[in-house]
């Protein structure tokens, strides 16, 4: 066989819905080898195309890799007729619509578990598909808040520590192949098939971890302690030489705080006594911490790393885009990959849009045997008819009406 | 091997997983476990070290009671074998002959020291799925560098686009780097168990990079591509995101309140009710409609106007009548806030868990809700309270031998 079999080698996945979590699910199963069809219009597209770093051709390639991509506007009759055709020939259906919307289009899931009764049902929402806010839409950047997770980082007093990116929705974006692929296995075992609902809201609350149970038992919330750390001091990330360049360093044991010390030329106040135990560097850090940004602040970050690491104390540059990028280790292990993309436009059809190069991260888990795929990168709609004729069997007659008609668009 | 049907209501197929991981992928095993899969964490004779790692339950110190512990366990076995020693490796050899799957985190090349690499164990066990998530993966330059949560938050570069853009880097307070790889590992975990029971295929080895994993979960800020791009570094905007605006963290009358405009339309709903609320027309400037982008320019006047509007309401009230306008207010919420909210309530997310030291908890194992299955619900094991269920019960040793390794100190 020229195509050797990849883990999900025969399975089709149908998967309805825009931002980060849905698509990134649909990637991994993609890449794990499922067929999976991803379904868009034209009409209405994915408002990530539009951010600033997506418009250039981030985070695209990264969630939409290997899948086959078809434009179907399910709020046509005819739309949703071929929408329907391909639930019949599908394993499982995924979407992240709310229900609100899914009934206003007609999609209804104990009849699509009569057009195909073995089939695997994934509802992911942002807040959760059942209880009291099932209508109410929401972001998975925001549900960093939601889950608890900002005000246990950064200090006391300050605002919520805020990342960047749509915390959440990559936690729900690995949490569902992972069920998913539970209930593949499953259902090939007990013949039964699985409906699950997951939120965004409750992938980003199960990372409050353990600080859960300390609350019930203890009645403690979360101490904000920004970058230190109970159990090590030094801890923290120390300004370097150059532009907003830092280097964090964590010493836990006494053989790390003997090898930190070396690194830094052993200054006298190292041999402090205020320094001599970890229970003392942690009572006495904020002297130790002035001492150790003084010290930084002389240094390059990337030379401070090096010499930590060589001495056997953990340590790291903060990477930019700029050490990522260049970054020789993630080079040796084929990290970031060429990908095309399109520039994205509002006022014109995907097909319409610009191709261009830039990269994409590869799927990181490593299978010796069975590789992820990085995969083909299709655009909106470009596997139409690949779809509607090879897999429906539906006339390119046919498929031009409905795509005239604006219903395959 | 264990591809055999999983009991009635339970997700998972009873596949036996040897857990040996420390923090970087101790969640790896629960979230299986908590689906259903039989994950029997191996622990060295003292235990492992994170049962002593604080809070404790009640603030009493015992290797039974650490929140930590307690929390990344249920539903996991416990046997005790000293892998250090030669007749521990025999035995847990023996033991890894059993299973399906095995995970780690030691440094790279720990487990070959100890003869326990890949290439040994698929030797007795062909069909075994190893799953290694360590800081930098198994190879390239970094593979050697040590590690901590820290660490790992700066070289993925998760910190230097978390916190405000006039202090330094910040670290999430939840270990937030113990997540990715060990959610990645899970999902590679159950396509090489697909991989094996479906298609035919043997056991192999998967290499999961901490470091990539985390990278991957911030791709919508893409600070490779960006350099790549436009020679600019990202970096950390604070409570306010940049990549759309306005979206954030916005103080209301009584707390926080976050809120994204993402649509055009939602800006119109928006920027009409600002209006009718605080009489300032500045803000139905047409400059500021559109789309997310179009904003960009005016993010510090829009942000401004937008505190002047959410500082007139409560959060709640933001939350609530947001949603009646087609808009997203979000809550900033504490752990204590999580516990009594209503939605998780209503979707099967808690689930009370009674342990013999810690008494009954919430866990919230429910990351998913279904009619057909549900997680299950054992607290985490007392230390090595299966080893003679599993050691002799399930291997086949003697209770005299059982014994022996005990007095020896390998179990």
């Amino acid at each position: 066989m020229s195509d050797p079999k990849k883990p999900l080698t025969g399975i089709r996945i149908l998967e309805l819905g825009p931002y980060v979590a849905l698509p990134m699910t649909g990637r991994i199963l993609a890449s794990l080898g499922a067929e999976v069809i991803k379904v868009e219009t034209n009409k209405v597209l994915d408002e990530m195309n539009f951010i600033p770093a997506w418009s250039r051709g981030g985070g695209q390639p990264e969630f939409q890799r290997a899948k086959k991509r078809i434009t179907i506007d399910v709020r046509t009759p005819d739309g949703m007729e071929v929408f329907k055709e391909l639930v019949k020939v599908s394993d499982v259906f995924m979407t992240n619509f709310r229900r609100n919307i899914l009934d206003r289009w007609g999609i209804d899931f104990p009849e699509l578990r009569r057009l195909r009764p073995d089939i695997i049902l994934m509802w992911q929402t942002g807040l959760g598909g059942i209880g009291p806010y099932y209508t109410y839409k929401s972001y998975g950047i925001l549900v960093q808040h939601m889950g608890g997770v900002s005000l246990m980082s950064g200090d006391e007093g300050e605002p919520p520590a805020t990342i960047n990116t749509s915390y959440s929705d990559y936690h729900t974006g690995v949490f569902q192949p992972v069920a998913i692929m539970g209930a593949l296995l499953r259902r090939s075992l007990t013949g039964q098939p699985a409906t699950m609902e997951s939120s965004i809201f409750k992938s980003g609350a199960v990372t409050a971890g353990p600080s859960l149970l300390d609350y019930q038992s203890n009645g403690r919330l979360p101490r904000r302690i920004g970058n230190r750390d109970p159990n090590a001091a030094p801890h923290g990330v120390y300004q370097c030489l150059g532009q907003d360049r830092w280097c964090a360093i964590a010493v836990k044991t006494d053989m790390q705080w003997e090898a930190f010390c070396n690194v830094i030329g052993n200054p006298e106040w190292c041999r402090d006594q205020e320094f001599v135990s970890l229970e003392s560097r942690l009572t006495n850090q904020d002297r130790l911490d002035q001492l150790v940004s003084d010290w930084a602040s002389t240094q390059e970050a990337e030379d401070t790393m090096i010499r930590m690491q060589e001495a056997g104390v953990p340590a790291s540059i903060v990477s930019q885009g700029k050490d990522l990028y260049e970054s020789e280790h993630l080079k040796a292990r084929a990290f970031y990959r060429s990908t095309p993309f399109y520039l994205a436009e509002r006022e014109r059809p995907a097909y319409e849009w610009d191709g261009k190069e830039g990269i994409a991260a590869a799927n990181p888990p490593k299978l010796s045997e069975s590789p992820m795929d990085y995969g083909d990168y299709s655009n909106i709609g470009e596997d139409n008819d690949y779809v509607f004729k090879e897999i429906l069997g539906l006339s390119l007659t046919e498929i031009d009406r409905l795509t005239e008609s604006q219903s395959l668009f | 091997m264990s591809f055999k049907a999983p009991a009635e209501g339970v997700l998972l197929p009873p596949y036996r997983i040897l857990d040996l991981t420390g923090p970087e992928a101790v969640f790896c095993g629960k979230l299986l476990a908590d689906y259903g899969a039989d994950v029997v964490k191996v622990e060295p004779p003292g235990g492992d070290p994170t049962r002593n790692k604080a809070p404790f339950i009640g603030d009493e110190v015992g290797i039974d009671r650490s929140s930590y512990f307690l929390f990344y366990n249920t539903n996991k076995r416990s046997v005790t074998i000293d892998i250090d020693t030669p007749k521990g490796q025999e035995l847990f050899k023996k033991l890894a002959k059993t299973a399906d799957v095995l995970i780690e985190s030691f440094p790279v090349g720990h487990m070959e020291s100890k003869g326990l690499g890949f290439d040994s164990l698929n030797a007795i066990n062909p069909s075994l799925v190893m799953a290694s998530v360590t800081p930098f993966g198994q190879t390239g330059p970094w593979s050697g560098y040590q590690s901590s949560d820290l660490i790992s938050l700066a070289a993925s570069g998760f910190m230097q686009i978390t916190g405000d853009p006039d202090g330094p880097p910040l670290r999430q307070g939840n270990e937030q780097s113990h997540f990715p790889g060990a959610q990645y590992a899970a999902a590679a975990i159950m396509g090489a168990l697909f991989y094996r029971d479906m298609q035919g295929g043997g056991g192999q080895h998967i290499d999961v990079s901490q470091q990539e994993a985390m990278i991957a979960y911030y791709t919508d800020a893409h600070p490779a591509l960006a350099w790549m791009q436009r020679g600019e570094n990202v970096t950390r905007v604070g409570t306010n995101s940049t990549l759309v605006i306005p979206l954030g963290a916005y103080p209301s009358s009584d707390g926080w309140i976050s809120a994204g405009i993402i649509t055009p339309r939602e800006w119109e709903n928006l920027s009409q009710w600002m209006y009718e609320v605080t009489g300032n027309e500045e803000i139905l400037n047409d400059d500021y409609k559109g789309g997310n982008q179009d904003r960009a320019p005016f993010n510090d006047i829009i942000t401004a106007l937008v505190i002047d509007f959410t500082t007139r309401f409560t959060s709640e009230e933001l939350f609530h009548q947001g949603q009646e306008r087609n808009l997203v207010f979000i809550p900033v919420n504490t752990v204590s806030d999580l516990l009594v909210d209503p939605q998780l309530e209503a979707s099967n997310f808690w689930f009370d868990i009674d342990h013999a030291e810690a008494g009954t908890l919430r866990y919230p194992l429910g990351v998913f809700d279904s009619e057909e299955v549900s997680p299950t619900t054992n607290p985490a094991p007392h230390l090595g309270q299966d080893n003679e269920a599993i050691l002799c019960g399930e291997l086949g040793l003697s209770q005299s031998e059982l014994f022996s390794l005990r007095s020896q100190g390998v179990v």
